[in-house]
């Protein structure tokens, strides 16, 4: 097992934003993590990665305690948030040096991030002149510099054309070939089908379903995105 | 790690041209225009008044004070479309019968000051008097040489009159030596607008909370800020040094002189810097957006400037503004600086001050530090 979260609960005031959370997460493959918006997810990042400390429960990543081992988990993960988390006024290529130098990357990875990520004739171009979908590789690339053995994935395609979209999901299935564990949050379930091995639902802070995405379609004889409708509201409701 | 932090920093401070237009070409522009604009008020030298004579006696006694206003340099003789005072001498003043005469009239121009027309009246009245005295010692050396001699040898000048010494070293700056450390003082504390748009554009994009992902802590990620804006700061200063040196006397204006210590003049430009970068990153790191931290920013600057003398010179403030204005930063700054240009200050003169905004600084940046703790730990 890659994650195990244990009844996690993180609160904000009187807003519980995990809720008793428990899930785990296999090694070596694609977790989609699904959730209408305030469901948890960019919590539930933020408490994997050590950004936000938890009130109760325990975490494990690849078997470290997520309380006393937090450097070393964050050397063997890395996160992509969903905003573009690198400088408009750099380069591309001074962008992925700063980021390298930040976690002393090797330049094996280095190179991968740019040949996965299709970068390599970016390189010169200042960040603020790239297109939607090269900002969103950029933003990727540099999650893939300390060659990370999992990797997290917030929302990656908002707003981006169909074409850049479907080169994001080829690049994060390149991502599980060479072994990565990806974690991924998104809204649209066409996404989440076409390339997540397994999928959990949450809302309100809690675990609402969890399975292989097989086993999921195949209890409910129908699409996922109607599946995660019926299963949000009924979250909602209570 | 560190420094991949500070040659980021550097990059994107140099690649914001309204930034820079900021620290450097908004304080020298200052310094020029007000330098220039202040010089007169500034000045130390003596007084001229642009003047012109009509003179409807035409009698030997109205020649004579003509000529005796000629000689005395406060008076510029120019057309009477340009005169700020016109004296006007009517006919009869100079009829050696009467020793009273009709009046001379003074016409001066509407914009002058009253105290610039008291100073015009006192001058005239000397060459009045001077020459009254003249008549005077005539009429009596025809009765008594003993008695003329008394008269004449009564001596209007200043010159003649006082000695005028200055208790200390002379405390009042030119227009050049008050403009150059004002704006350099003002100037530094607008790293406010650099500082703040690069560290609100990060934490809102998240780079902050990715960077903290990647084991930077907020601390690094802080002090890292504070290498580049230090070491540009002390380049602003320097700048704003040569231009009141090189540049402000290319406009008929006093130059900037450097009376003082160089090594408390590098020692205090570096105390104020860490104050000016403390005071910015707090602005940055609590404000939520830059149109926030600018305007907090600005507002900031301008009341810290305005208490501690940038706006009005300090020695024209009552007492109780002078000692209000000692809680300003920018006050103990603009001290400093007055001691080394002015003063002739060594090293010494200047550290109290210095270590009150290494102070200031040192827990402002401090104080940052964990209010970006704090932040970052909300998470994405």
């Amino acid at each position: 097992m890659c994650i195990k979260v244990q009844n996690v609960t993180k609160r904000y005031g009187d807003i519980n934003a995990l809720d008793g959370l428990s899930l785990e997460i296999k090694k070596g493959r694609i977790f989609g993590l699904l959730g209408v918006n305030g469901a948890g997810k960019s919590t539930l990042l933020s408490v994997l990665n050590g950004l936000t400390a938890i009130d109760e429960g325990k975490v494990e990543v690849f078997g470290l305690d997520l309380e006393k081992e937090i450097r070393e988990i964050r050397s063997i993960s890395s996160i992509v948030p969903q905003n573009l988390a690198f400088y408009e006024k750099l380069t591309v290529r001074e962008n992925l040096d700063f980021f390298s130098d930040i976690q002393q990357a090797s330049e094996a990875h280095y190179k991968k991030a740019i040949e996965i990520n299709d970068l390599s004739k970016l390189l010169e171009q200042e960040a603020s002149t790239l297109s939607g979908g090269q900002k969103r590789r950029l933003n990727m690339a540099i999650g893939l510099l300390n060659d990370p053995q999992i990797i997290y994935f917030d929302e990656p395609t908002v707003g981006i054309d169909p074409k850049s979209r479907n080169d994001i999901l080829d690049s994060i299935k390149a991502y599980k070939d060479l072994g990565i564990t990806v974690v991924y949050t998104s809204h649209y379930m066409n996404e989440i089908e076409k390339i997540c091995d397994d999928v959990a639902v949450i809302a309100k802070g809690k675990l609402i379903e969890q399975g292989t995405l097989a086993e999921i379609l195949q209890s409910r004889s129908e699409t996922l995105e109607k599946h995660f409708l019926a299963l949000t509201s009924e979250a909602q409701d209570v | 790690m560190f420094s991949a932090l500070v040659k980021k920093e550097f990059l994107l401070v140099l690649r914001d041209r309204q930034a820079l237009m900021a620290l450097f070409i908004m304080p020298a522009v200052f310094i020029l225009i007000m330098s220039v604009a202040m010089r007169d008020i500034f000045s130390q030298e003596s007084i001229c008044f642009d003047t012109a004579i009509v003179d409807a006696d035409r009698s030997g006694i109205s020649k004579t004070l003509a000529e005796n206003m000629a000689a005395d340099q406060s008076f510029r003789f120019v057309d009477r479309d340009e005169a700020e005072f016109i004296v006007y001498i009517p006919k009869g003043y100079g009829d050696e019968n009467r020793l009273e005469g009709p009046k001379i009239e003074i016409q001066v121009k509407g914009s002058a000051k009253s105290d610039v027309i008291e100073l015009f009246k006192a001058k005239l009245l000397k060459e009045v008097v001077d020459l009254k005295l003249g008549i005077i010692t005539e009429r009596l050396s025809e009765f008594s040489d003993e008695a003329a001699a008394a008269v004449a040898s009564v001596k209007l000048s200043t010159g003649a009159l006082f000695d005028l010494r200055y208790n200390e070293k002379k405390k009042v700056p030119n227009a050049t030596q008050q403009s150059v450390p004002t704006w350099i003082v003002f100037g530094m504390f607008f790293i406010i607008i650099p500082m703040s748009t690069i560290y609100i554009n990060e934490r809102k994009q998240h780079t902050l909370a990715r960077l903290n992902s990647m084991n930077v802590s907020a601390s690094l990620i802080a002090l890292s800020k504070v290498v580049p804006y230090l070491f540009i700061a002390q380049i602003q200063v320097w700048v704003m040094i040569a231009v009141g040196m090189f540049i402000v006397p290319l406009f008929d204006t006093p130059a900037l002189e450097i009376n003082g210590s160089i090594s408390g003049l590098v020692f205090l430009s570096f105390a104020l810097s860490v104050a000016a970068v403390g005071l910015s990153s707090l602005i940055a790191v609590i404000a939520d957006s830059t149109e926030q931290a600018t305007t907090v920013g600005g507002i900031s600057n301008i009341l810290l400037g305005s208490i501690g003398g940038v706006m009005v010179p300090k020695f024209f403030m009552p007492e109780s503004m002078q000692t209000l204005a000692n809680i300003s930063p920018m006050s103990w700054g603009l001290d400093g600086f007055l001691d080394i240009f002015l003063k002739g200050g060594d090293f010494f003169t200047i550290v109290n001050e210095s270590l009150m905004l290494l102070l200031f600084g040192a827990v402002l940046l401090i104080v940052s530090m964990l209010v970006l703790d704090r932040r970052l730990s909300r998470g994405f």
